[in-house]
């Protein structure tokens, strides 16, 4: 690639000094290289993209570049010299800045308190706020952006825009601090924008460009082209190569951040293996409206995995929960194997045999310091007892025997279950659903989040044997090539609606961007 | 099982680090170590300590503390809190002294059973209106007093026929105080419940992570409402204790037990933060508590000193017992 190899040559080149400069950056958790070597470059004056898929390694490369992750291996050079960062303070002393993804303001403060929160300087004399500086402060910063903000408004009366903008003017207070150009990091902040919105914040973006350099994030790579001068890809915790964005097209981009490697049906796909379908589905969903979601009718068969794709905000998370009673619904019908679906609690949706596997594995999949076989037992207590006293012997068997069938690499069923890798706790967050063999209906919300590539190919041949035996599955996917890969039928989730319907057979799946039409 | 499910092995490395630390042993066989180092130290302050006299005379006075603490290391272990019980207690000595003229025999059954629904009441105000533990029995502190005050008239009730509580008085094997024995089978009959049935799990689930336990399906709030059911009816049993000791129900009598019931489950070892921890242990912080109570006259410190002492004993339990590294913010 040539464009590779002249950018290679501009930043060996001696000249100019770069802004941000990371050579070598590997950072490990525990089971997962989440950073393995990255390089990367940030220009003065350039807009730098950062692409990838989830779990590239992105959200861990802005961390340590904000002093929020240390770094096991590798450096960090700012205008050429070696900086060890310590906290987001060290950071914006060093000139680097982050807006979060979620925001960091503070909601019942004005957007002056916001904008000199932490940075006061002349704001505060002899410990007193000093309201008419303040306003002044804050509004050079507002005047840089050139917003009209009023500074002194509440925070929490300003539109999700103004209050980003509040938080770039609160960023950019680093300025004055390090004396020199900053580096300004926005991660995901399109996220929740309206189209309008995001246009005003590429405007934005543009004028930033002016006196300093901005590292973008997004996974909406249309964006990350327009406003982009220059885009570097990550793959698996490594620098997968670098393009300048008025050369490359999505797709370009796109098989960088997928790599051509490991794609070899990874999956597990196999249009022999699978059995014909039912005629009667084994999930009808027919009208469920709750919070985030309208009027949903679905329909999955016994062996099937359905996908459900949508972006930020299209409900299909909190559809997932209402099926499982974790969520309230406000209408609508659900049966299970022909019989009605009690949704009212996830007890009962437990003792229908429905499984659900949380997103957020640490906090919701499992309990922590619980062991092993307490994490696996937890929902079907009866598998390990004997009358209504918990049998030992009964236990240990069992859950002896899912150890080895799912080739879970703990030392002992006794072992704290945070002890293990990622990978290992989502094997025995889903045998947890498997011990009583009766599980029907499995909802996994992102089960591969956070897994390396080698535990991610085990939840999905786990997750293809269950189909093959009978179980109905529906899957919010990580990544779009995820919900291809592993779906037999995609069902597309836009502003709490479903919207389209997309068939997916082995052999004939849709493209990523064929979804990306009708996700948006 | 019919599912076929094979999984081949992966180079996946396996994180584990297993081995328990010495400091992790040291600090579980804690409270342990303290009873004992208490109990040598009491001894050489004061030779003739040591002897069945004395030592009778302490389990007897830590028999509604031992009770108290049992009960309310249920709700901690489900991550909540009750301040509710010392007050419940008073109030339940109070509904006593009332209630025994007419029911007689009975009274010790009927207060307990009282007091547990009192608990259920408060559990369900905690589960159902969704208000922190810490919130409900603070005003479940604040009206029970209240109403102990308001039915008492404000003073004690003498109690005249003293069968119905004499059976506290007596010894076990010319031993064991009653009231000590009745609060170790306390002891013992939760902790079995919860060893050989599946509570055990679902206690400690709820005290963990709440939100883990409730998408594993664990009945979370049927768990929590039991936990304050079982602290309230264990009220009940101390106030029947110590009017059995007393010869009276009185509005305040059991209201300094607070503090050391709260302090008897830290110094046990079990987490303020719920989850890790067991009934035993509060049986052992209680009797350390008890030993300090009675043991720090005879050293010669004065009793006034000894609300101070309390008061850096629970910071210090909870200093050695709390896992900071998983906590970003301390509130």
């Amino acid at each position: 690639m040539t464009t590779d190899q002249q950018i290679e040559a501009e930043a060996n080149a001696p000249g100019p000094v770069h802004a941000l400069e990371v050579r070598g950056l590997v950072k490990h958790y525990p089971g997962v290289k989440a950073l393995d070597g990255v390089d990367l470059v940030v220009h003065p004056h350039e807009v730098l993209g950062i692409a990838g898929e989830n779990g590239a390694g992105k959200s861990t490369l802005l961390k340590a570049l904000v002093g929020l992750v240390r770094p096991d291996a590798g450096e960090i050079r700012v205008r050429g010299e070696k900086v060890r960062l310590r906290s987001v303070v060290d950071a914006a002393n060093h000139g680097i800045g982050m807006v979060f993804q979620e925001q960091s303001l503070v909601p019942n403060l004005t957007a002056a308190e916001n904008i000199v929160l932490g940075s006061e300087g002349q704001g505060v004399r002899r410990g007193i706020y000093r309201w008419e500086t303040m306003r002044k402060l804050a509004q050079e910063q507002l005047d840089k952006i050139g917003s009209t903000i009023d500074p002194l408004a509440r925070t929490d009366t300003l539109s999700f825009a103004d209050r980003q903008m509040v938080e770039i003017a609160k960023v950019l207070r680093i300025e004055e601090r390090s004396q020199h150009p900053p580096v300004i990091i926005l991660d995901e902040p399109t996220s929740v924008l309206e189209p309008k919105e995001i246009e005003t914040l590429f405007t934005q973006i543009r004028r930033l460009r002016e006196f300093a350099s901005v590292v973008f994030v997004s996974h909406r790579l249309d964006e990350v082209l327009e406003v982009c001068d220059r885009i570097s890809v990550l793959r698996g915790g490594r620098s997968a190569g670098e393009v300048l964005a008025a050369d490359a097209t999505p797709s370009e981009l796109h098989r960088m951040m997928i790599g051509s490697t490991g794609s070899d049906n990874h999956y597990h796909d196999s249009a022999a293996k699978r059995p014909n379908l039912p005629r009667e589905p084994m999930l009808t969903v027919r009208g469920l409206s709750g919070k985030t979601f309208r009027d949903v009718d679905l329909e999955v068969h016994a062996g099937e995995i359905v996908g459900i794709v949508g972006v930020h905000g299209s409900g299909r998370e909190d559809l997932c929960r209402a099926l499982f009673g974790a969520e309230p619904t406000t209408a609508g019908e659900v049966t299970l194997d022909g019989k009605k679906l009690d949704l009212s609690g996830t007890r009962a949706a437990c003792a229908a045999g429905v499984g659900y596997v949380p997103a957020e594995r640490k906090s919701e999949g499992m309990v922590g310091p619980m062991s092993v076989a307490d994490n696996m037992t937890l929902t079907k207590q009866k598998s390990r007892c004997t009358g209504p006293l918990v049998a030992p012997r009964k236990q240990a068997t069992l859950v002896d025997s899912w150890i080895e069938r799912l080739s879970i690499r703990t030392p002992h069923r006794g072992t704290a279950i945070q002890r293990l890798s990622g990978g290992n706790q989502q094997k025995v967050v889903l045998a947890r659903w498997l011990v009583a063999g009766d599980v029907r209906l499995l909802l996994l919300d992102h089960p591969s989040r956070g897994l390396d590539i080698g535990a991610r190919s085990e939840v999905y041949r786990l997750m293809r044997e269950l189909a093959g035996s009978g179980v109905a599955t529906v899957l919010l996917a990580d990544s779009l090539e995820e919900a291809i890969g592993m779906s037999d039928r995609i069902v597309v989730m836009s502003d709490g609606r479903m919207t389209t319907e997309v068939a997916c057979p082995s052999g004939g799946k849709p493209t990523p961007l064929d979804l990306v039409k009708e996700m948006v | 099982m019919s599912t076929p499910v094979t999984a081949i092995p992966t180079t996946e490395p396996v994180v584990v680090n297993n081995r328990a630390t010495v400091k992790q042993r040291l600090t579980s066989f804690m409270p342990l170590i303290a009873l004992v180092t208490l109990l040598a130290a009491l001894t050489i302050a004061d030779p003739g300590f040591l002897t069945q006299r004395s030592l009778t005379a302490v389990v007897q006075t830590s028999a509604p503390l031992v009770v108290l603490a049992a009960g309310a290391t249920l709700v901690v272990l489900c991550g909540g809190i009750d301040l509710s019980i010392a007050a419940l207690c008073s109030l339940s000595t109070v509904i006593f002294a009332l209630w025994l003229p007419d029911l007689g025999g009975l009274t010790t059954l009927a207060v307990i059973g009282a007091a547990g629904a009192i608990g259920t009441v408060q559990g369900i105000a905690h589960v159902l209106l969704r208000i922190p533990s810490f919130i409900v029995t603070l005003g479940g502190l604040s009206i029970f007093s209240a109403i102990a005050l308001v039915i008492s008239d404000a003073g004690p009730i003498r109690i005249v026929e003293r069968e119905a509580t004499n059976w506290l008085t007596l010894y076990v094997g010319g031993i064991v105080p009653m009231s000590f024995f009745v609060a170790m089978i306390v002891v013992a009959a939760i902790a079995l419940v919860l060893k050989l049935t599946p509570l055990h799990s679902w206690v400690s689930a709820t005290g963990y992570s709440e939100s883990a336990a409730r998408l594993a399906g664990t009945p979370v709030d049927l768990v929590k409402v039991g936990a304050f059911t079982v602290s309230g009816a264990c009220a009940g049993l101390a106030a029947v204790m110590l009017v059995s000791r007393n010869f009276s129900g009185s509005p305040t009598m059991a209201d300094n037990l607070l503090l050391p019931a709260v302090a008897a489950i830290v110094v046990g070892g079990t987490a303020i933060t719920g989850g890790h921890g067991s009934i035993w242990r509060s049986l052992v912080g209680a009797l350390v508590i008890t030993l300090l109570r009675v043991g720090l006259p005879i050293v010669g410190v004065p009793s006034a000193y000894e609300q101070i002492l309390y008061g850096a004993i629970i910071v210090a339990a909870v200093a050695l017992t709390l896992d900071r590294s998983k906590v970003l913010i301390i509130k």
